[in-house]
């Protein structure tokens, strides 16, 4: 919201006290009403005065310019000019040295083909206010010539814009600002006085009858006849120009300018295009239709709020009038509106239309209905300053008054519980009577168990809503008082112990392992849409198919929450690499969500996708390149598992089919018996519909799982005094046999001397028998207590190859 | 020979040696130094022949003679190891100045990766609070009404709904607009006093240069016997300090969020002008951070403490604002476009 610096000092009591913008600015702003921007407005027009042409010639060298004696209001000046469309005695704008023109240009004395110029006289364009124009700006002949040009159009003025937050509609007006300065800078608020008691419901020309006094407790009215057709007053217009209101027609504007000065929207009906003398207000009816302002046609809801006459709705109540009763060029007489509609059912027809107005955002936030009143009168006071009319009248009002006062007892020691600083009561009574508040001191005897005085205090009808509980109150002290004063210290019982949880812990390790492994860290939305799913085949996997959906989703790609990191790690990946950006070593670890059917919420479950793609090494002066395969993504999980579960091995990998992964190159991790995990290479039908030429190898690990069962028992265990005996096999098996259930007998052969198994070599090829493989182990036998000899050792390894043959059918290879 | 008398071979020794002492000096290699060996100790050595002969010489001198010739044969080889030894090392090194390689070539990549800027500014955060005394507390994403803002004092009238727009899974299950409804659900499950922290992920339906549909917060919450709004200001202070340099100022502005009275939005002072004013502050020498306040005392009420018993204040803060004021990143979509060349620069 913005307000003028000149209309505030309307409202305020300064004698001859001046005022600093800047100050004010700064005291709103620190006492919650924040001042997002200070405009000075006559500032572009400095040195820019109101002068009168008094004679003016031919330019002896020039056909197309002039030679004026311009009046500055301090001399008489000589003036070339390239304008013709002037005349003598016609006040102008008049630019003295130093001015500087919209464009930037300097004014100053110059000589133009041999005739002195002392300014120049500006058009439209030269000031700012069109694009283009031709000839210069023709001032009004009331202006006063030497006065400054802004000042003389209204326009020398400060403007502030105001950020409100939404429990203080009470300053969504110049009058509401207005007070909060008055009780931050000291200076007295002027009075205004609008009785007009004596004028209510004096006769029954006109009838208001409210349906539901809870959605609309107050409904005022006044008819003005023959208003006479004229336009609004420069100031006006200006003042709502710089309010960010755009003029309409003088009823319209006035409207706008009594809602922004006091608060209360009010709506103006052509009363010759109502129906009859009857306004009603009522719920609409079903299947009911207006046609609003902004000419579009709105379908009612029965428990939206509307103005009707006795045929049709006229105004949806507190957001937008009717088109068909809307003030037009003919519009004789006006009914005026000044109401007070119940907030939320403003909001909630508001929103349900998309329709936000200066009016509905008021409404929403409960008005006080002691307004309607005050603004009638203020719209009666300016219609007549400004059209020399007297409007007398009836003013009809229909009220449902209900108790808008309140008394909050404020215990000074709670004051100082929540602020930790003493406030003396004298100030917290001036504060709060600042903000008209009445206060009254009482002795801690006032009740029983009251232990501190108490400040009973008395809310006025127009901080009813908002000031409701002492820490309503405390609030209003902190603020004015001033947050700055506080003093900083530390909470009394601070020597305390922080602490990350088991799991808090071991992510951070496993995140800060992943980086020193070279991986780079994503995060992605929580979000994707079916489209991308599909494409990456997840959406029809069992496990994928329970995503949660949103009903109000920002388009199509945001509609479903994730259940797998995967399609948008591959996205990743995708974009990358079409930024040539090709190796890739990324990991996510983020929630995944996944529908319950019994359960409110869904089931929110923390996962770790890893993927990689293009090179692992890239080719360089003293390395050759090496492609990322499956077996280093293996190489991580082992990593993780190593790390986090110790040296035996705590996982398998099973083979298991995925539609997105290569069908040969696709398993499922098993820790313990629970399912832990993925990992594969991404199908490559994937691979080319995505249209990347290389692959993609992902894996993704259930961290509630991984990270429960994981901690390592740390033991120290002694260092081997004794010398190992190594042995390398190398066994021809057939091709299929899997290494894991080889290395499995090995063990089981090996007894306790065998402490380790290490596979060096795999060789297929003319050497071997078609179908069949080489396979080499190095294995290392020690005996913790003493040195071994060859010849123990050896019949070991042939029991171990014995065992070999028999299970694998495996022969020692010569 | 025919000799008793020793002097004559202990005169013959001192010349030997002098001898030595004066072409040692002239060497200049390994193998001027080989020459001198076979010359002064070599088997025709006048040294060597002596200790040959040692044993036909009459009983008398013998021993004299033995250990005079043992004692400058030592001397000698003494001097010329160490000759050698020193022509060896020259030799050596100069051997190596030939090993040159060009230094200049780039070193062998290690593989290293980066956390991504909103975790590590999440564990920088976490660190300081840590430090202070709090823990780290966790919620869901997907939330009730009820505990997004109902019991955060925003009932369903309330129009401080109107700023946020809201994700709905159901007509009452929605997207956690921010992470405080993880102070009610904490509190239903812990007595005072509570020091925690909850970093997490919000939603809000909104797309564009400054906003993303999904952000990151921290929100704190603190509820003690004597808690007030004091120590509020001392811990932010000593949290801005930390995390952008104790030459910022802080300052507390009152502002009005539905769960928290009194409430403040608290500014750090511009580092770009010092706090006089320019493009990135908006020319308020301020740069708005955190939002702030007492716990309202509503809120004990739905989680059954006594609002006389306790006092506490909450705050919260967007990790993404909090990155791009630190780093000066001027889009916030960046974060979650996962290019790894932005990624790579923190």
């Amino acid at each position: 919201m913005k307000v003028t610096l000149n209309w505030l000092k309307e409202f305020l009591d300064l004698g001859n006290r001046g005022i600093n913008p800047a100050e004010i600015a700064s005291m709103l702003t620190m006492s919650g009403t924040e001042v997002k921007k200070i405009e000075y407005t006559g500032e572009k027009f400095k040195n820019i005065v109101v002068g009168k042409i008094i004679d003016f010639k031919q330019h002896p060298n020039a056909d197309k310019l002039s030679v004026c004696q311009v009046d500055s209001g301090t001399g008489l000046l000589n003036i070339v000019c390239g304008a013709n469309n002037f005349s003598k005695n016609d006040k102008v704008a008049l630019a003295l040295e130093g001015a500087v023109t919209s464009q930037g240009l300097k004014i100053g004395k110059s000589k133009l083909r041999g005739e002195i110029s002392e300014g120049m006289m500006c058009s439209e364009y030269e000031l700012g206010f069109s694009d283009e124009s031709e000839g210069i700006m023709i001032l009004s002949s009331s202006c006063t010539v030497g006065q400054g040009f802004a000042e003389s159009l209204g326009i020398d003025d400060v403007v502030f814009e105001l950020e409100i937050t939404p429990n203080r509609p009470d300053c969504l007006n110049v009058a509401g600002i207005a007070r909060e300065i008055s009780v931050l800078a000291d200076i007295p608020l002027k009075e205004r006085d609008y009785d007009a008691e004596e004028r209510l419901n004096n006769d029954k020309d006109y009838e208001i009858e409210i349906k539901d006094y809870t959605l609309c407790p107050r409904y005022c009215a006044k008819i003005f006849k023959d208003i006479p057709k004229i336009e609004s007053p420069e100031w006006l217009k200006n003042r709502l120009i710089m309010c960010d209101y755009r003029p309409i027609d003088l009823i319209v504007d006035i409207t706008n300018y009594v809602m922004h000065e006091v608060g209360q929207p009010l709506h103006a009906f052509d009363a010759d295009l109502l129906y009859s003398n009857k306004i009603i207000i009522r719920t609409a009816k079903s299947g009911e239709k207006i046609r609003s302002i902004d000419d579009s046609i709105r379908n009612l809801k029965e428990d939206m709020l509307v103005i009707a006459d006795e045929k049709k709705p006229v105004a949806i109540a507190g957001v937008m009038g009717g088109k068909d009763t809307e003030i037009n060029t003919s519009t004789k007489n006006v009914l005026l509106e000044s109401a007070n509609f119940y907030g939320p059912s403003i909001m909630r027809t508001s929103s349900a239309l998309g329709l936000r107005s200066e009016a509905s955002n008021r409404f929403e936030k409960k008005l006080d209905p002691g307004l309607t009143l005050i603004a009638i009168k203020r719209f009666e006071e300016l219609l007549s300053e400004i059209t020399g009319t007297k409007f007398a009248g009836t003013i009809y009002d229909n009220y449902k008054k209900t108790a808008r006062t309140r008394t909050i007892g404020l215990r000074l020691d709670k004051v100082k519980s929540v602020l930790g600083t003493e406030i003396e009561a004298a100030q917290i009574s001036r504060i709060l009577s600042g903000l008209g508040i009445k206060t009254k001191i009482k002795s801690a005897e006032f009740a029983e168990n009251i232990k501190s005085d108490i400040i009973a205090a008395e809310i006025p009808s127009f901080r009813f809503e908002d000031l409701e509980r002492e820490i309503d109150l405390i609030e209003e002290i902190a603020r004015i008082y001033g947050f700055e004063k506080f003093v900083s210290a530390p909470p009394a019982a601070l020597l305390r112990g922080g602490k990350y949880s088991f799991f808090q812990k071991t992510l951070r390790q496993l995140r800060q392992l992943l980086c020193d492994s070279g991986f780079y860290e994503v995060i992605n939305y929580s979000f994707t849409g079916a489209q991308w799913l599909q494409k990456v085949k997840t959406a029809s996997e069992d496990q994928y198919s329970s995503a949660v959906k949103i009903i109000n989703p920002i388009n199509e790609e945001f509609e479903y929450l994730r259940t797998s990191p995967l399609p948008l790690m591959v996205k990743n990946a995708v974009n990358n690499i079409n930024h040539d950006v090709r190796n890739i070593r990324i990991f996510e670890i983020t929630k995944v969500y996944k529908r319950l059917e019994d359960k409110k919420l869904p089931e929110e479950k923390t996962v770790l996708g890893v993927l990689i793609s293009g090179k692992s090494w890239l080719k360089s002066w003293n390395e050759n390149e090496k492609a990322f395969d499956f077996f280093d993504l293996k190489g991580v999980l082992e990593l993780l598992y190593s790390r986090f579960y110790g040296s035996t091995p705590a996982f398998e990998i099973s083979g298991r089919e995925f539609k997105f992964f290569h069908p040969a190159v696709s398993a499922e991790i098993i820790a313990g018996k629970t399912a832990a995990g993925i990992i594969g290479k991404i199908h490559p039908l994937i691979i080319e519909d995505l249209d990347i030429l290389q692959d993609i190898f992902y894996m993704e690990l259930d961290l509630e799982v991984f990270i429960k069962n994981s901690g390592r028992q740390l033991k120290f265990k002694p260092i081997p005094q004794f010398p190992a005996i190594v042995i390398d096999i190398a066994i021809v098996v057939d091709k299929d046999a899997k290494n894991s259930e080889i290395v499995n007998e090995i063990e089981k052969s090996g007894t306790s001397l065998l402490k380790e198994v290490k596979l060096f070599d795999i060789y297929v090829g003319r050497q071997v028998e078609e179908g069949k493989k080489s396979i080499a182990y190095s294995l290392t036998f020690r005996d913790d207590l003493r040195t071994l000899k060859d010849t123990e050792v050896d019949i070991i390894v042939k029991r171990i190859v014995q065992n070999l043959g028999r299970k694998f059918g495996a022969k020692l290879r010569q | 020979m025919n000799i008793t008398d020793s002097s004559e071979i202990i005169k013959k020794l001192a010349e030997e040696k002098e001898k030595f002492s004066r072409d040692i000096k002239e060497v200049s290699s390994s193998e001027d130094v080989y020459k001198l060996k076979v010359r002064y100790i070599g088997a025709k050595s006048f040294i060597i022949s002596t200790l040959g002969s040692v044993g036909s010489l009459p009983a008398q001198i013998r021993p004299v003679v033995g250990r005079e010739t043992n004692i400058v044969k030592k001397e000698i080889e003494a001097v010329l190891e160490q000759k050698e030894k020193y022509f060896k090392s020259l030799q050596f090194d100069l051997d190596l100045r030939k090993e040159k390689i060009d230094i200049s070539l780039p070193g062998r990549k290690m593989p290293a990766g980066k956390k991504h800027i909103i975790s590590a500014v999440i564990e920088e955060i976490e660190d300081i609070f840590i430090g202070m005394g709090f823990e780290i507390a966790e919620g869901p994403e997907v939330e009730t009404d009820y505990y997004n803002f109902e019991a955060l004092n925003t009932p369903a009238d309330h129009p401080a709904r109107s700023l946020h727009d809201t994700f709905f899974i159901s007509e009452d299950t929605l997207l956690r607009t921010h992470t405080s409804p993880v102070q009610i659900r904490y509190m239903e499950k812990n007595k005072p006093p509570i020091y925690i922290i909850v970093p997490g992920k919000v939603y809000r339906k909104d797309y564009d240069i400054s906003h993303t549909p999904m952000f990151t917060q921290i929100e704190g919450l603190v509820v003690d016997k004597t808690i007030n709004f004091g120590n509020l200001k001392w811990m932010l202070e000593k949290f801005v300090h930390e995390i952008f340099g104790k030459e910022r100022k802080v300052r507390f502005r009152p502002h009005y969020f539905p769960f928290t009275e009194p409430s403040a939005e608290v500014d750090v002072s511009c580092d770009i002008c010092a706090g006089s004013g320019c493009r990135t502050c908006g020319g308020s020498g301020w740069l708005e951070i955190l939002g702030a306040g007492m716990v309202d005392p509503n809120l004990y009420r739905y989680v059954n403490y006594d609002p006389e018993e306790v006092n506490g204040f909450a705050f919260g803060m967007g990790i993404e604002r909090i990155c791009m004021l630190k780093y000066g990143i001027n889009d916030i979509r960046l974060f979650y476009e996962n290019d790894l060349r932005f990624i790579d620069q923190f």
